[in-house]
């Protein structure tokens, strides 16, 4: 089964024939999770870095932003019998319009606020496909763990 | 005959737009509008009448009891609510379609065009501007360009991704070099040739805030930050990516900070399932 991920959205499965599609990823983050041992995996798609901008909107809708996000999908996917040692990370997206700069470059303040997190949280990122002014698509076979990426006007290619 | 010329003839064929959207986008300029000269504007088209109401009277909007005519759809709704359902409605026939040269599904720039509309409208109604539901049409109908473009873009699909990816042309740029116009300023020449105002016309023609001179306009200016935002967020957005120039200095001057930026996308986020049942029903 196909599961779409929106934006501000996040999906965490480990049922054998289950695909994850995070689709128009552009200054957000779409953040993809394997563990190939347990076949759990999940996507994440974050479109800002900090809950504090709107505390009430970030517990009814905690996939919204990095500081929230990040721990739910990794609990998320622990639940499901991930563990930490095993886990494979992709990241897409954080992509900026042309000239893009300083606090008005999100996607670049969106890529930072993961590095931070999960440099404090000790885990490394195995792939990742980030800046430039494109619109992509992240995909996660949960049966094989393949990874799937489309990048607009580049086409689509597997991890 | 060059691919402007040919152009230039294909939208003399275009379906003319309703007579009805002509006159409301006349009255919606008016500030002094009242409710009658809306009611009585969409009241003698049946067809939009039955429509309005079947929307109006749909779960989404949750009215007391169900209105039976325009005029009490107006009441219930609002003037501008109805205006903009009606402008809904009429675009939706322009700008649902797939375009294969831009790499949107079906409902993408539908998508794309109703989120800039209504980030557009609450940018106008925050900075206090005369016209929010002027420039709510212009953000809605900005686009239009590409439904036309969208045959030549794709024939040229590896020229243009090309100049884009490799020689930092922006996707505008690659359009002008390649195919003789960009979609803004074809855009511009629909809306002209439908009779739009020349405000709508210079909005539509610049919304990606092209000549320098457009720097000055708020109006456009606003309808160009609600494009970006929507380019930034993902929403409906096709194979040209966020690859558009990005106007530090036009947004400062009407006053938005990063921080607005993203006040506004956090307040938008969680209203898409919301849009997404509107864009459906519409």
């Amino acid at each position: 089964m196909e599961h779409i991920v929106g934006i501000g959205d996040m999906k965490v499965s480990n049922q054998v024939g289950d695909i994850i599609v995070a689709p128009s990823i552009c200054s957000g983050i779409g953040l993809v999770v394997y563990d190939p041992e347990a076949r759990v995996g999940g996507i994440l798609h974050y479109i800002l870095t900090d809950s504090s901008i709107d505390e009430i909107r970030a517990k009814n809708k905690p996939h919204m932003f990095a500081d929230t996000g990040i721990p739910t999908l990794f609990k998320q996917a622990y639940l499901l019998g991930a563990e930490k040692t095993r886990i494979r990370i992709f990241v897409a997206g954080g992509a900026q319009i042309i000239n893009q700069e300083r606090r008005f470059n999100i996607g670049q303040s969106n890529y930072t606020a993961l590095t931070q997190i999960l440099t404090r949280e000790n885990i490394a990122i195995w792939k990742q496909a980030v800046g430039g002014n494109f619109n992509r698509t992240a995909g996660i076979d949960i049966t094989t763990g393949h990874i799937s990426l489309k990048t607009s006007g580049k086409g689509e290619v597997e991890l | 005959m060059t691919n402007f010329q040919e152009m230039a003839k294909k939208i003399k064929t275009l379906t003319p737009i309703p007579a009805v959207t002509m006159s409301l986008l006349k009255v919606v300029e008016d500030p002094q509008k009242t409710m009658d000269d809306v009611t009585n504007i969409i009241q003698y088209d049946p067809a939009i009448t039955a429509d309005l109401l079947r929307i109006a009277n749909s779960a989404y909007f949750r009215l007391k009891y169900p209105a039976e005519t325009i005029s009490e759809a107006a009441k219930m709704l609002g003037t501008d609510r109805l205006v903009e359902l009606v402008l809904l409605k009429l675009a939706s026939q322009i700008i649902k379609g797939p375009l294969g040269g831009y790499g949107m599904h079906e409902g993408a720039l539908w998508q794309h065009s109703v989120s800039s509309a209504i980030i557009a409208k609450q940018l106008a109604v925050q900075l206090e501007l005369s016209h929010p539901c002027s420039i709510f049409t212009a953000a809605l109908l900005k686009d239009i360009g590409k439904t036309v473009m969208d045959k030549y873009v794709q024939n040229a699909y590896k020229t243009i991704y090309n100049l884009v990816t490799n020689e930092n042309f922006s996707f505008m740029e690659a359009e002008k070099k390649i195919i003789g116009v960009n979609h803004a300023e074809l855009g511009g020449m629909i809306a002209q040739l439908w009779n739009f105002s020349p405000k709508m016309v210079m909005i539509i023609k610049n919304h990606h805030l092209s000549r320098e001179d457009m720097v000055k306009d708020k109006d456009t200016i606003v309808v160009y930050l609600a494009d970006c935002i929507c380019m930034m967020m993902g929403m409906g957005v096709g194979a040209d990516g966020l690859a558009y120039k990005f106007d530090h200095q036009a947004i400062e001057k009407i006053g938005i900070s990063a921080d607005d930026i993203l006040t506004i996308i956090a307040n938008f986020t969680p209203r898409m399932e919301e849009v997404a049942k509107l864009l459906k029903m519409v």
